[in-house]
């Protein structure tokens, strides 16, 4: 091995890209030779003094989690428009097809026809709107939610207005109940959003209910019913949209009760890392005493990862 | 190993020292997302949102670092941040599983960093001062510590002086040399990977990686003395 190639390997060598073979042979020549050993010298003190001057910053646990669920609304958009190219292009084939055949065009033109004209016939033919037992019934006219009673017999009365106030009265796992309860929580009636809180936690299970509740938390004024929404998630923190809005809440909330609340909601995931980088934060710099102290139970209680 | 090898390895700086053993802990941690990226893959493309989404869970916080320390700022940060996994999220379909989920998402992450880096050269920014969230300016060399016993006013400002020197030179390199530099010395990546990554081979990652240290070396060499107090 001479010097210039000493030379040319010295880089691969300080950064661990040289084969074991040709490391010995580096290694014995720069015994043997000042100036090569000088080279390597400098150039591991360049290596080291870059990593000590000018290390890599971390990045801060709410850049990251910002960055989540700002990731997660863009790929909402994404998937929709998505399903709606799908759809063009599906028409686009469509069209082809037709072109290519016209007995299937006349055949298509024929069932639309008659389609059509038997639902102008089964729409005329009703003597009074009743209520419907679907939920297709309220997708229209509905101005707000005015009362919700529930009664001991898994029934629900919840009084709506459409142009005039309406009733619907049912059972409460009707999916028309539902979807009212769902407009209901975001009324602007506090007493009828609280009922519509507390009905919905128990169907927490059916993803609608579930953004509905992460939505009433992220957003709504009232603190009780940010804290309810947190309560109605308890079962669902392991899932990745709620523990990021639960983490939203702990980092950003206003309300004390409401922190408190979503903190100790965490303990269930509390190995994940980027919940555990918020709560090292957390448990440093919260300038809430009560905060610090739970963050620091929190971590104290999960298992050792480092 | 001879003893005279040993003795050598420890008077240029300990055998340790060769296997990219610097301080910042940032190397992405591949092997065990490994195992699971294919069967998360193959569900991703046929419509799997979760799937994706675990995907995204194993390679967010390397890539958002990646991206914040090139681009020193939390917004381009985040900007290439989601561009990437965009990206990702509506090419699956074209993966082909010829080089790993986590070299595809580093490819497509490094092309949008090169693009922004290339854009700041015609712009000349300062590269050491970084922008929050809130569009504050921070300088990143505030934020080194210096925790060291000794440690005086004098030997701050000399620090601080290298620092900048350094984070000058660095904007020197070429978009691709600073690129390659990154990858190897901050994120600790084999070459190998490197040259996957920028859809080149291994020898011009070689080439790459050779000429920005003797750029930064001839940059910084007259500054040794003032390292040399420093330490």
């Amino acid at each position: 091995m001479n010097c210039e190639w000493t030379r040319e390997n010295i880089v691969l060598y300080v950064y661990g890209e040289l084969a074991d073979d040709a490391v010995h042979s580096l290694e014995q020549h720069a015994q043997h030779c000042d100036a090569c050993r000088q080279e390597l010298e400098s150039a591991l003190e360049f290596k080291n003094g870059m990593a000590d001057a000018l290390p890599v910053v971390e990045i801060s646990p709410n850049l990251l989690a910002a960055s989540r669920m700002k990731l997660q609304e863009s790929l909402d958009h994404a998937a929709q428009a998505r399903g709606l190219g799908r759809l063009a292009f599906d028409l686009a084939g469509w069209m082809h097809q037709l072109k290519l055949a016209p007995a299937l065009t006349v055949a298509l033109l024929m069932i639309g026809f008659a389609g059509g004209s038997l639902t102008t016939w089964r729409i005329a033919s009703r003597t009074q709107p009743q209520m419907a037992d679907s939920a297709a019934k309220f997708d229209a006219d509905i101005v707000g939610i005015d009362s919700i009673e529930p009664s001991n017999t898994n029934r629900l009365a919840i009084g709506y207005k459409t142009q005039q106030r309406q009733t619907f009265e049912g059972p409460a796992d009707d999916p028309a109940a539902q979807q009212l309860l769902l407009l209901g929580s975001s009324s602007s009636n506090p007493d009828v959003q609280m009922k519509a809180i507390e009905l919905l936690g128990k169907k927490a299970q059916d993803l609608d209910v579930r953004e509905a509740l992460i939505n009433s938390l992220r957003f709504d004024n009232i603190p009780v019913v940010r804290l309810e929404c947190l309560r109605a998630l308890r079962g669902y923190v392991k899932e990745v949209r709620v523990r990021d809005a639960v983490v939203e809440a702990l980092v950003h909330d206003s309300n004390p009760g409401v922190r408190g609340e979503a903190i100790r909601l965490l303990d269930q995931v509390q190995s994940d890392t980027s919940v555990r980088e918020v709560l090292l934060v957390l448990a440093r710099k919260d300038k809430d005493p009560y905060i610090r102290a739970e963050a620091k139970r929190v971590l104290a209680n999960s298992p050792t990862m480092y | 190993m001879p003893a005279e090898t040993l003795a050598f390895r420890a008077a240029v700086g300990g055998s340790g020292e060769r296997v990219n053993s610097q301080r910042s802990g940032a190397r992405v941690s591949q092997a065990p997302g490994r195992v699971n990226d294919s069967e998360l893959i193959r569900a991703a493309q046929r419509g799997d949102r979760a799937a994706f989404e675990s995907l995204v869970r194993q390679y967010d916080h390397a890539v958002l670092r990646l991206a914040y320390h090139l681009t020193g700022s939390e917004a381009d940060a985040q900007d290439i941040f989601q561009e990437a996994f965009l990206k990702a999220f509506r090419h699956i379909g074209n993966f082909r599983f010829e080089c790993s989920f986590y070299t595809w998402i580093y490819r497509i992450v490094t092309n949008l960093c090169l693009d922004h880096l290339r854009k700041r050269q015609t712009r000349r920014e300062d590269p050491h001062v970084l922008t929050d969230s809130s569009g504050q300016q921070v300088d990143l060399l505030e934020r080194v510590s210096d925790d060291r016993s000794g440690a005086s006013p004098e030997k701050d400002l000399m620090r601080r002086e290298l620092n900048a020197r350094i984070a000058k030179a660095l904007t020197r390199l070429t978009p691709r040399e600073r690129m390659v530099f990154e990858l190897k010395h901050y994120q600790g990546l084999r070459l190998r990977t490197i040259g996957e990554m920028l859809s080149t081979t291994e020898e011009t990652a070689k080439n790459t990686l050779f000429r920005a240290t003797q750029k930064l070396r001839i940059a910084l060499a007259p500054l040794r003395p003032e390292r040399e107090k420093l330490s």
